[in-house]
């Protein structure tokens, strides 16, 4: 008996947390994701590329000596006019011809394409870390968890819900919700559907460049870092249904912890096809994913 | 009242001339190819000829990208996974089992069938970016699961395939020799394009413009859609793992680099550079790439920018590709004569 509660206090519960701390940084990938979906419909290949851009902007602003917790709040607010940029200058002229899934995501990806090239010019190819501020770890519950981790959760959650208060809370949100329902009739009754949508995408991405901040200290900042999380993240949206929130906040939660669980007793090589082939069922018995888009009921 | 008949004779009319079009367009490949064979074969040329090689072997990969976007209007962004499949297949074969270049065809094509049928069945269940995502997590998946299995070389990859020599009715054509295999290979690409345009003319591929059109009405007139839009997917599937077989021939090695989005995005690159939806188009659009990237690769190696700017020009400019361009001046040179026989 002592040695079941042993094992679930110090085996399972503390890769649950640290699930957890990858959960979080994955709902982060993927909320931006879905918003940019929910609204514009555009699958953004290069979302990965954004998230490596915050990292890299971090690490140009910590060499310029700002701190690193001013990074935060500084470094997604400079990815806002960029990613309004690009919305206004390339997305747009096509967003109104035919088959504009497919010829906006292969707009992302020849962004995504130059982005990581010119990331390797600039920064160059070796991976740079910036230093920890929260070293060392604490007891929980008589777990023991890195101290940097148990913020990334903490993070995580405040960052869902402020998602969540700003798209269903705000004035802004109501916008959105209504272009992403109807965008000619949110168009006559008064909504700016164009500024909105630029300013969702913005959104989108400045949340990808938070998250490339908010993970730097652990898994450091290198021109494809984004290709590690990117998959998951695309898994998550699928799985939650493209374009919702609770979908990516729910179906990220509970990918990861089943990657993290499921990874004490198979090798971790194999829990990512465990994971796309959970992803592949949810499609065959729900092709378009356990919840619908937001602004749509 | 409108003669419906007569519509549908010009409508036929268009699509002819059309694809006249792109068989001149076709010719002129050939023979830009057959003298660039020529000019090397007088210059002793190994390197370009092996580049040339390895273009038209993309080229097969790109086809099979083209025939999935521009035909059925699927987007697939794994298509590189029968691509790497067939080359770790036809390596593994070579290295193994047996050196006989049918047999290793004959067993990689018929491996490819079920496997894709399996794929395609539950990927064509979802429709435009769940089909394209689902395609991009199948190459990911399994080209990490080959990346991490030591027993097919892990990351290293399988080297020291043997070099093979192609038997046919009258005479062999051993692979390295370039030229012999650069030829092979053209033959075989040509062949590949005439056939799927005959296809395309076929009962069965008349289906798939009408899908394009109206996918919803089709099943109405007695239709399976699915089942088309399978079976096209498993015969790009065999294309691709056809000629993701040729790759170790030629390069004498295969590395999970194959089965990587990067094999993927670059043999889209080709389908948009060319042309979508004409099949000879990505051919070109191969070579176009091949020569892009050694030109701009002599002056830095950071020839992405370049490829990748050339690229959101051409999804922002020219959606139709280098094809849709030379197609209207054809066209049109085409119509200019015929005026000038008429008169």
């Amino acid at each position: 008996m002592e040695q079941i509660i042993d094992y679930i206090q110090f085996v399972l519960a503390s890769q649950m947390l640290n699930g957890l701390a990858i959960g979080a940084a994955v709902i982060m990938m993927a909320l931006g994701l879905t918003i940019i979906f929910g609204l514009l419909d555009v699958i953004n290949m290069a979302h990965g590329e954004f998230y490596a851009i915050g990292g890299f902007v971090l690490m140009a602003l910590l060499g310029l000596g700002v701190n690193f917790w001013v990074c935060i709040a500084l470094v997604p607010a400079l990815l806002l006019p960029f990613g309004y940029a690009i919305e206004r200058t390339l997305i747009q002229p096509i967003f109104h011809k035919g088959d504009r899934h497919i010829l906006t995501l292969l707009l992302t990806f020849g962004l995504s394409i130059i982005f990581q090239d010119l990331l390797k010019i600039i920064f160059g190819p070796n991976p740079l870390r910036p230093e920890n501020l929260l070293p060392g770890g604490s007891e929980i519950f008589g777990i023991f968890m890195p101290n940097y981790r148990l913020f990334l959760i903490v993070a995580g959650g405040a960052i869902v819900a402020a998602v969540w208060a700003l798209i269903y809370k705000t004035n802004f949100g109501a916008m959105v919700r209504s272009a992403a329902f109807d965008k000619n009739m949110a168009g006559s009754l008064g909504v700016p559907v164009r500024l909105i949508y630029a300013g969702t995408f913005a959104l989108g991405i400045s949340l990808a460049g938070l998250s490339g901040v908010l993970l730097a200290p652990i898994y450091t900042v290198f021109p494809t870092m984004g290709h590690d999380f990117i998959l998951m993240a695309f898994t998550v949206v699928i799985v939650g249904g493209l374009g919702s929130i609770t979908g990516a906040v729910l179906a990220g939660i509970l990918l990861t912890q089943i990657q993290a669980i499921a990874s004490l007793y198979i090798s971790p090589v194999w829990t990512e096809p465990l994971i796309f082939g959970i992803m592949v069922m949810v499609l065959v018995v729900k092709p378009q994913g356990l919840f619908g888009k937001f602004g749509h009921g | 009242m409108v003669d419906v008949k007569s519509i549908l004779m010009r409508v036929r009319a268009d699509e002819k001339q059309s694809l006249s079009a792109l068989r001149l367009i076709c010719a002129g490949f050939t023979f830009a190819a057959l003298v660039f064979a020529l000019i090397a074969v007088a210059l002793d040329d190994t390197f370009y000829l092996r580049l040339a090689s390895e273009a038209l072997i993309l080229a097969g990969m790109a086809i099979s990208v083209d025939l999935l976007l521009g035909i059925t209007g699927l987007l697939s962004l794994g298509q590189a996974l029968f691509f790497g499949l067939g080359a770790y297949s036809s390596a593994l074969l070579l290295i193994h089992l047996t050196q006989n270049f049918w047999l290793v065809v004959v067993t990689v094509v018929a491996g490819a069938v079920p496997v894709s049928l399996i794929f395609g069945w539950i990927a064509i269940r979802s429709r435009g970016v769940y089909f394209a995502l689902i395609t991009f997590g199948y190459a990911q998946v399994i080209s990490r699961i080959i990346y991490n299995t030591r027993s097919v070389g892990a990351s290293d990859g399988i080297v020291g395939v043997p070099l093979i020599s192609i038997p046919l009715p009258f005479f062999e054509i051993p692979i390295n020799d370039p030229v012999a295999f650069f030829l092979f290979l053209l033959v075989v690409i040509v062949a590949i394009v005439l056939a799927l345009w005959w296809l395309m003319d076929t009962p069965f591929g008349r289906v798939f413009p009408a899908m394009r059109v109206n996918e919803d009405r089709l099943p109405f007139i007695g239709y399976n859609v699915r089942a088309y839009m399978i079976a096209m997917y498993v015969l790009a599937a065999v294309i691709a793992a056809l000629f993701g077989a040729l790759y170790p021939m030629l390069r004498g090695f295969v590395s999970p680099e194959l089965m990587f989005f990067e094999m993927s995005g670059n043999a889209l690159i080709m389908v948009i550079l060319g042309g979508v939806g004409t099949i000879i188009g990505p051919v070109l659009g191969a070579i176009i790439l091949t020569i892009i990237k050694s030109i701009v690769g002599s002056f830095t190696e950071h020839h992405l920018i370049v490829i990748g700017g050339i690229f959101i020009a051409l999804v922002l400019f020219f959606p139709k590709g280098l094809t849709g361009f030379l197609r209207l001046r054809v066209e049109a040179l085409m119509r200019r004569r015929r005026e000038e026989i008429q008169s």
